[in-house]
């Protein structure tokens, strides 16, 4: 089984935002809503020899993923190829993935309710397509493969040209979304992209830590005072109302 | 109104009393609250067992997983099992407008409420005295009970502010209402009220299928009849009430007949009457 992974060329992006919009009418994205976006990440170089760097978000499509624990019904769920993919049918939206997501990569469709994210156009790898950003890239900056094929461009990228993850000391829950160019230009993303600690929303503990022990404690309670009751009823013997 | 023939709280009953009670039947409740007492029973069943099977994330789960499993199994798939979680709890709604419009007068207006589960001053000492007796503390007699007992009227009232609770969380869950942390609260309280509910349910399940002396209760949720010697010593308020009722129409309808045969005895002799009433004017 194939461990798919992305590589993305800071240094070949031109901001063009062809993979925004692939993305988007690929997937019936609505209109202020994204699962890719090239953002501005500031100037490289000094006057007059300088140049706009971006920098290209999406999810990352993690190997310890944040968001899988924090979804209560098991509508995110993991590929065997390592694609974090949601599943429309069981999601209620109640967006506590999207709180969850270190990377901001996650947002609930308005248009059906749900949760919708990138999972690497898993319908289009079925049908043997590369994703559709990948596709559409017309500076070939975004590189799809096979991780764990040591023939592939990514694992070429990743192991002999030391592509980097963006995570950081407290927050490495194992991306596989690469990112190559100078380092200023990377550290300069760093700064403005790095990770954010993963929310559990409020009503998610509420749950965990009350509302679980609370329907416990009350279920259990009735339940062995009714063991009682019984076991009483059939040392005394039945007495039939009207006896 | 009849209030003399019957008194007011239990009396003893003579041996032909209480056989001549035993033989006679008095209708409890409507053939549409039965079907409808059934039909909840068949819908808190599915709705607990998918429900239960929904809520997988180990965090959040409270079933073991060989149950999360099992259940996912026998409906094929877990989006399966919330399909089959949502059309009934929908129906169930459904069920339950058509029975609040229709049965508005009789069973949801305020004055019924109070009458029928709100708890008065005998139904606190049931408590106390039902609870000591479960446990074998006193042999004391219970105090007498209206049509419910303070026992049902207590979880009468517990359903009563969960249930709509439960409904309503479920529409916002099942259409992705309003904002997101409002299906974030919804599923917390849709779990808690559901919880609350079983909790009672236990109680109400074994009370009525399990515990003998209750055992006619449980076949008036199919005939929609007691007996009446089970409903002088269980619910002896009601029985009361009933009796009167009874006395009080068969009081009218004598009265009637005999006004009626009044009337055709002394016709001739109203009409002078009214002339002469007509004439003083």
């Amino acid at each position: 089984m194939a461990r798919y992974a992305m590589v993305i060329d800071q240094e070949r992006c031109v901001g063009c935002q062809s993979c925004t919009v692939a993305c988007k009418s690929e997937w019936d994205v609505p209109i202020g809503f994204a699962r890719t976006r090239v953002r501005p990440a500031g100037l490289l170089g000094t006057y007059p020899n300088f140049t706009s760097a971006f920098f290209v978000a999406q999810c990352n499509q993690c190997e310890r993923p944040s968001c899988i624990p924090a979804c209560p019904t098991g509508a995110t769920w993991q590929d065997a190829n390592g694609a974090v993919r949601v599943n429309r049918d069981l999601c209620i939206g109640c967006g506590s993935c999207v709180a969850a997501c270190p990377y901001g990569a996650r947002y609930v469709n308005p248009d059906r309710g749900v949760v919708d994210k990138c999972d690497f156009c898993a319908p289009r790898l079925e049908h043997g397509l590369e994703p559709a950003c990948v596709a559409t890239c017309p500076a070939k900056a975004k590189v799809f493969g096979d991780i764990e094929d040591p023939g592939s461009e990514v694992f070429r990228l990743v192991y002999r040209a030391g592509a980097k993850r963006m995570e950081t000391a407290d927050i490495a829950i194992g991306p596989n979304v690469y990112y190559t160019g100078k380092r200023e230009h990377l550290e300069m993303a760093a700064a403005s992209f790095a990770p954010t600690p993963p929310r559990t929303v409020a009503a998610a503990l509420v749950w965990t830590r009350l509302a679980k022990k609370l329907v416990y404690l009350a279920v259990g309670a009735t339940f062995l005072g009714q063991a009682g009751a019984f076991f009483r009823q059939l040392s005394v013997g039945e007495k039939q109302f009207d006896e | 109104m009849a209030t003399n023939i019957i008194p007011a709280s239990p009396y003893a009953l003579t041996a032909g009393q209480a056989e001549a009670l035993a033989q006679r039947q008095v209708k409890k409740h409507h053939v549409a609250i039965v079907l409808l007492h059934w039909f909840n029973a068949f819908v808190w069943l599915m709705e607990l067992a998918t429900g239960s099977a929904i809520v997988v994330s180990p965090s959040f789960a409270f079933m073991p997983h060989w149950y999360l499993v099992m259940m996912e199994s026998i409906f094929g798939s877990r989006a399966n099992l919330l399909r089959v979680h949502m059309a009934v709890g929908l129906t169930w709604i459904a069920v339950f407008i058509v029975y609040a419009v229709f049965g508005w007068r009789d069973y949801l207006h305020t004055e019924v409420l109070k009458k029928e589960i709100g708890l008065d001053a005998d139904d606190f000492r049931w408590l106390r005295i039902r609870l000591l007796r479960l446990v074998g503390l006193t042999s004391e007699a219970l105090p007498p009970q209206g049509a419910y007992n303070a026992g049902q009227k207590l979880y009468a009232v517990m359903v009563y502010a969960m249930v709509p609770l439960i409904m309503v969380t479920g529409l916002i869950m099942t259409f992705h209402l309003f904002s997101t942390s409002m299906v974030q609260w919804s599923m917390v309280l849709h779990f808690l009220a559901a919880g609350m509910v079983v909790s009672g349910l236990m109680i109400h399940v074994y009370m009525g299928a399990v515990f003998p002396e209750e055992r006619p209760a449980f076949y008036s949720m199919i005939t929609g009849m007691v007996n009446e010697l089970y409903a002088f010593r269980h619910h002896y308020k009601w029985w009361r009430e009933v009796k009167m009722q009874q006395a009080d129409w068969e009081q009218t309808i004598s009265a009637e007949e005999d006004r009626s045969h009044d009337t055709l005895e002394t016709g001739n002799e109203s009409k002078p009457e009214a002339g002469a009433a007509n004439g003083a004017r």
